[in-house]
């Protein structure tokens, strides 16, 4: 097993240690929790590691500041408790208590730290391309904490991420849902309680029709989208099968003579994952363009009785709105990135509030380092294209998203008892001149712009030329 | 107005649509003829009055209550006091607000409709030097992707292609016409050049982490390019001295040269080079690193250039430099990453930077399919330093000036071509949609591609199964 922990930090062993003692003793048939860092379910309890993550900030206030709280509205002239890092209040009419540590908000706006539902940041590689269905593949085991997006990603506003495997396979492997705790060792970056997830993909990526294969290597299965449907429905079908041998042997070794111990199943770590999914245990996330493979995907779903969580990028989620509303999946999107490729010729900018007019739960993702840097901006083009509400709109990059990655009970918006997790605007999130001075998780500063290395700090230190113009304090 | 003193407008505009160098380069492609103005163009006729909106001319103050009027394809009058001609339609501006039409600096639109599919990508061809490629050649006048860039206020693009060391001859286009040519307000604008990557650091644009050698093989093009221009020159300073300027391909192999030796054969790509050579088309040279640019300056004082930059991300390190040799630089997309060793806020603050420098910049988006989220990359720069106020300038008259046709375009002044728009807000807000957009003073309609599908399936019965 210590070979799994590959790229991970030395701090995994601890982990591992912690973990495996518990994992011996357990009899259920679902083994999910005896393989560490995989899941973010175990970390939560796991005591080793809460030691990664330093103590969240103990008593701050924000005060006088425009706060967005994404849940109940927007109050002009705020404040926002924190203390021990989680919100303890939030109105217009709260008092400082004595010793905490103030920021002014003056003049600032206040949101919800931005949660990013689709990002591949922090990730060493995204694909394992050699077969189609990887589900046994983990991103935690390649998480970095030194990949200079994090940082940027805070200097946008952005508090967790859901980090997901690439679109190469029909079945990509385990995700990561991440906090942005940027200058710690890499499991601290594990979003504690986080429910675990997989990624899905389907259509050309998947069929990897746009990739010629290696010189001398052949083409690789499926190459149709029909093939795809085929490999998800073996996928789930082995996975049936898996879980009744498991099921087999729990009544064997429970009916089983004193001093006899049945045979068990051989352990198949790519099996485990996808019996989690039939069991409703892990979110599946699936990249998806087209309509037919939207609703083929939906198919296969409830023929095996589970729910997709989400729908990723979804382009043409507006054809079948209310299929996936019926079907209580997620959709997370964004308004450009079209007519890049056949299968995004239909995309429209539109497509989140059409897909929210029909009461699909809508998230606006980032899919690449560079766009989740704006990811406010973004929110807003759901404004300009369809005319979502501006709470809408910012609700789909922080609650929406907390709620399509069951997280939404910790962060997603102000409110008292969730973490501390805020972006500080120096204007409206919206506006084109605004841009992020401060972000903190967990209610502490993880990104200022007042002590922040920018351009005209890396020019007076160069002293290539004084700016003329100071830009900001 | 009769429809022939239309049609003697519609002419004389499109003979100002030539600049001197569309006429000399005539005597080269054999495809220049058909670049000539058509007398059958559809003559734009119709009268506008935009009422009591907020006028921004961005050349001049701001307007409250102010009007525009739009005749035969011109901004007739602009200000606060203007009587409605009897024959106008008249457009309630209340609460709007009117602005030039938006000039995206870089733009692939035309020339590539789906880019992972072939077939209709004209983008890159094959080889090294391509100085005699035209882009306006490619260009799609009925790609779907024009109607979308406009819907944020895009009236103009250059469009060019790229690929090897010369990629070809970019063209300015208004975004609406039946024909390619139609679009053209210039159809040579300047030629694509791409000055090697050199140098170390990786990041975008700058080189490094490539195989052993690659450094020798940027050097190779380096050399490259800098023979190519010594070719130019050369071939340029021939055709001087043999007063076979004007000459067409037909009359060089009838000509002989002095001393009885035959007369060199036409060479087209050195005869698309005799411009650039000779100062009078700029060159536009995309580039990212300090070290790329520098390079260029080189090759501008040898060969006596006239540099435009384009892309720079790292132009704010020699933002003094390039004000004083009043060099102006393309900047964006502000989407891009950084730099791995970069500042985080690089790509944003590069703008500002150089504005406040005195460079003369403009924005471009260097896409086709993003094209309309050029005044959202505007509107990052101006969050991070760029003044609001020049970053409109960036949008409209800056280019005008940079691509030469700022006595037509660029700001809302009589006698300018009726390319504006109406907006509820600013702009360079998200949030902001545009009303009507004018180009050559014909109402554009704003539907387009995706606004079409929205309709359609927000049409669909409920309940879908």
């Amino acid at each position: 097993m210590s070979t799994r922990i590959g790229t991970s930090c030395a701090l995994a062993c601890v982990t591992l240690c912690a973990v495996a003692p518990a994992a011996a003793q357990r009899t259920t048939t679902t083994p999910p929790g005896d393989r560490p860092l995989g899941n973010t379910a175990v970390v939560a309890t796991s005591g080793p590691l809460e030691a990664v993550v330093p103590p969240p900030a103990r008593l701050v206030a924000i005060t006088n500041a425009t706060i967005m709280t994404a849940s109940h509205g927007t109050i002009p002239k705020g404040t926002i408790i924190i203390r021990d890092g989680k919100i303890a209040a939030v109105g217009a009419d709260v008092q400082v208590p004595a010793g905490a540590q103030i920021i002014d908000g003056a003049g600032k706006y206040v949101t919800p730290g931005i949660i990013d539902a689709h990002s591949h940041s922090a990730s060493e590689t995204i694909n394992e391309g050699t077969n189609s269905v990887v589900a046994e593949v983990r991103m935690a085991d390649v998480l970095r904490q030194d990949a200079a997006a994090l940082y940027r990603e805070l200097a946008g506003g952005v508090t967790t991420l859901n980090i997901l495997h690439g679109s190469a396979n029909t079945i990509g492997g385990q995700n990561v849902v991440a906090k942005i705790r940027w200058g710690l060792p890499a499991d601290s970056l594990l979003f504690a309680g986080a429910p675990p997830g997989i990624k899905f993909a389907l259509g050309e990526n998947v069929r990897r029709t746009n990739s010629p294969p290696p010189p001398g290597g052949a083409r690789r299965y499926p190459f149709t989208r029909m093939g795809v449907e085929e490999t998800l429905r073996d996928a789930f079908t082995r996975a049936q099968e898996y879980r009744r041998e498991w099921q087999a042997y729990d009544v064997a070794r429970r009916r089983a003579a004193k001093g006899v111990q049945p045979v068990p199943p051989r352990r198949d770590l790519q099996l485990d994952a996808l019996v989690e999914v039939l069991e409703g245990k892990r979110l599946v996330h699936c990249h998806s363009y087209r309509a037919d493979e939207i609703l083929m995907m939906l198919r296969v779903a409830k023929d095996f009785g589970f729910r997709v969580a989400t729908f990723q990028h979804v382009l043409e989620g507006y054809k079948v709105a209310d299929e996936l509303a019926a079907a209580g999946s997620g959709a997370s999107t964004f308004a450009d990135s079209w007519a890049y490729k056949w299968e995004a010729w239909d995309a429209i900018p539109q497509n989140a509030a059409l897909m929210a007019e029909r009461g699909v739960l809508v998230t606006i993702n980032s899919d690449s380092d560079e766009r989740a840097r704006r990811l406010y901006q973004e929110a807003a083009k759901a404004m300009h294209y369809g005319g979502v509400s501006e709470d809408e709109a910012l609700k789909m990059i922080t609650l929406n998203a907390a709620l399509q990655l069951g997280i939404d009970k910790q962060v997603g918006s102000v409110d008292v008892g969730k973490d501390a997790d805020l972006a500080i605007f120096n204007g409206h999130p919206f506006a084109p001149a605004s841009r992020v001075e401060m972000t903190l998780v967990d209610g502490r500063t993880f990104f200022d712009r007042r002590t922040a290395p920018t351009l005209e700090s890396v020019m007076e230190q160069l002293n290539t030329r004084r700016p003329r113009t100071p830009v900001v304090p | 107005m009769t429809s022939g003193l239309s049609a003697i407008i519609v002419l004389t505009a499109a003979t100002q649509m030539l600049g001197a160098q569309e006429v000399r380069s005539a005597a080269g492609p054999p495809s220049a003829e058909r670049r000539a103005p058509s007398a059958e163009r559809r003559a734009p006729s119709a009268v506008y009055i935009i009422r009591n909106a907020t006028v921004v001319p961005v050349v001049g103050a701001r307007i409250a209550n102010g009007s525009v009027v739009i005749r035969a394809g011109k901004i007739e009058a602009v200000g606060a006091n203007i009587t409605a001609p009897q024959d106008a339609t008249v457009i309630d501006g209340t609460g709007l607000f009117i602005y030039p039409g938006f000039i995206d600096s870089g733009t692939q639109l035309g020339l590539v409709e789906i880019s992972s599919v072939p077939g209709p990508t004209d983008l890159e061809e094959l080889g090294d030097f391509n100085p005699h490629d035209v882009a306006l050649t490619a260009v799609n006048a009925h790609s779907e992707l024009i109607p979308v860039a406009r819907i944020a206020g895009i009236t103009s693009a250059i469009t060019s292609p790229n690929g090897g060391l010369v990629s070809g001859q970019a063209a300015l286009i208004d975004l609406a016409g039946w024909t390619g040519d139609e679009m053209a307000v210039r159809a040579r604008v300047g030629m694509v050049m791409n000055y090697p990557r050199v140098g170390g650091g990786g990041g975008r644009g700058r080189g490094g982490g490539g195989p052993p050698g690659e450094g020798d093989a940027t050097d190779r093009q380096a050399r490259a390019l800098a023979r190519y221009l010594a070719d130019a020159r050369a071939y340029a300073d021939m055709r001087g001295r043999l007063g076979a300027g004007a000459a067409n391909a037909a009359g060089a192999a009838a000509a002989t040269g002095t001393a009885g030796t035959a007369r060199p054969k036409t060479n087209l790509q050195m005869e698309a080079m005799i411009p650039v050579i000779r100062g009078e088309m700029p060159a536009i040279f995309d580039v990212e690193s300090a070290a790329q640019i520098r390079g260029v300056l080189a090759l501008a004082d040898s060969f006596k250039l006239k540099v435009i930059l384009r892309g720079a991300s790292e132009a704010w390190m020699l933002a003094d430099t390039l004000a004083a040799r009043k060099i102006p630089v393309i900047v964006g997309p502000t989407t891009e990453t950084p730099g791995t060793n970069d500042a985080y806020d690089a790509v944003y603050a590069n703008p500002g930077v150089l504005a406040r420098a005195g460079v003369a910049i403009a924005f471009r988006t260097n896409s086709a399919s993003d094209t309309r989220n050029l005044p959202y990359n505007a509107a990052l720069a101006t969050a991070y330093g760029l003044d609001p106020d020049e970053a409109l300038r960036a949008l409209t008259i800056n280019p005008a000036r940079i691509w030469g046709v700022a006595d037509r375009y660029g700001s809302l002044e009589p006698g300018k071509v009726a390319n504006l728009f109406v907006a509820t807000g600013d702009p360079l807000d998200v949030r902001t949609t545009v009303r009507h957009l004018f180009i050559r003073g014909e109402l554009v309609p704003a539907t387009d591609r995706h606004s079409k599908l929205y309709e359609r399936f927000r049409g669909r019965p409920k309940g879908g199964k």
